[in-house]
């Protein structure tokens, strides 16, 4: 019988060997609200394979024809161990996300991975601004989460955005952190149906506070959101004298 | 019609598909008339673990030939191919190069190393 590859060997590996595929089963089913789900995984015979926090995992769907690869971005910190967490929305048209929602405690879903660039490699070495919107909280939320285990060398600060309040996932646990961590700030914004965009005020909070505020550019982002939001918000930042890779961001 | 020929660095037979860039979309991952679109669509595997959302790079290719017909790389992929292993000035993603021409003939290499599992200790 073969054994599992040690995780401190795998990085990079052959494409040409056949990827070792796991299989997880849900334990735990959470709905956030009625169009966004957490489902937590249990490992089935292998352990967890290890993972920096912002990595997501590719999961076989097995649609009537085919088997199509879908990410799903693990929502808990590697420290947290099992089960580990996948946060999602229920995408209209989207198969993938139509059969993660129809997925019952006990079934198993077979994925390989984790894979991912938007990463938290080591502690930030400058003052640092996440900005997350929707289900792109959870590329973010395990990296606050690894952050948050030691004192804070810099300040850090969370702008979160949804296009409605319902839609700001994990608020309760995000504002015991700030209660916590003297150097961690929160800020949620909820678009209404009278205010424009998410992402038109994401930009604005982000140029007033970031940009307008000071010529001071050693800062370091990190972004993560579904849609053009994220790339004018990388614009908006590297056009104005941020470095460039002290901008990283993840557009789904 | 266009023609790509896929060398594999891990020794796998060389595949070549001729197509029609106007047929396009030929699957359902990547953007439609990109070279992962088309090897998909002729039932030639390529890696693309995000599912062809340029979030990652294990669809990364060296273009032997024809980089000049490709479409050009968007901040985004550059971005993400610079934490590619094995980056050549010819790398691209197969999943955002769309081909548009159609009298191309295209050549890449599928390197034997793709970035995948990141690891650190656990």
């Amino acid at each position: 019988m073969s054994q599992p590859p040690n995780p401190s060997t795998r990085a990079p590996v052959a494409a040409s060997a056949r990827r070792v595929t796991y299989q997880a089963r849900v334990e735990r089913i959470f709905d956030h609200a009625e169009d966004t789900r957490s489902l937590f995984l249990r490992m089935v015979d292998r352990p967890m394979p290890a993972f920096v926090p912002g990595m997501f995992i590719s999961v076989a769907i097995p649609l009537a024809a085919e088997t199509r690869t879908r990410p799903y971005t693990i929502a808990t910190a590697p420290e947290e161990g099992e089960p580990f967490e996948l946060c999602f929305n229920l995408v209209t048209g989207g198969a993938g996300s139509a059969w993660m929602f129809a997925r019952r405690i006990g079934d198993a879903i077979d994925f390989n991975g984790p894979f991912g660039a938007f990463t938290l490699d080591s502690k930030p070495q400058a003052e640092t601004i996440f900005i997350a919107e929707g289900t792109g909280i959870a590329a973010i939320r395990p990296m606050l989460k690894r952050l948050m285990t030691a004192p804070l060398a810099h300040p850090i600060t969370l702008l979160y955005a949804a296009d409605r309040a319902d839609h700001l996932l994990y608020r309760q646990e995000l504002q015991q952190m700030a209660a916590a961590e003297a150097r961690f700030s929160l800020q949620t914004l909820a678009a209404g149906p009278d205010t424009h965009d998410v992402y038109e005020q994401l930009l604005a909070l982000t140029r007033r506070r970031w940009i307008a505020a000071d010529q001071a550019r050693g800062r370091h982002f990190y972004i993560c959101g579904v849609g053009n939001g994220v790339i004018a918000l990388r614009d908006l930042l590297r056009g104005s004298g941020y470095e460039r890779r002290a901008v990283r961001y993840e557009q789904w | 019609m266009a023609k790509i020929r896929v060398i594999f660095e891990n020794g796998d037979p060389e595949r070549v598909v001729e197509f029609d860039p106007l047929a396009a979309p030929f699957h359902h991952d990547g953007k439609p008339g990109s070279i992962l679109d088309v090897l998909l669509g002729h039932d030639i595997h390529l890696e693309h673990a995000c599912g062809g959302n340029c979030a990652c790079t294990t669809c990364h290719v060296i273009v032997r030939q024809g980089l000049e017909v490709l479409s050009e790389a968007s901040e985004q992929e550059e971005d993400l191919l610079d934490r590619a292993p094995g980056l050549t000035p010819f790398s691209r993603l197969a999943c955002q190069a769309v081909i548009e021409d159609p009298g191309a003939e295209i050549v890449v290499t599928v390197p034997r190393f793709t970035i995948n599992q990141v690891s650190e200790s656990r």
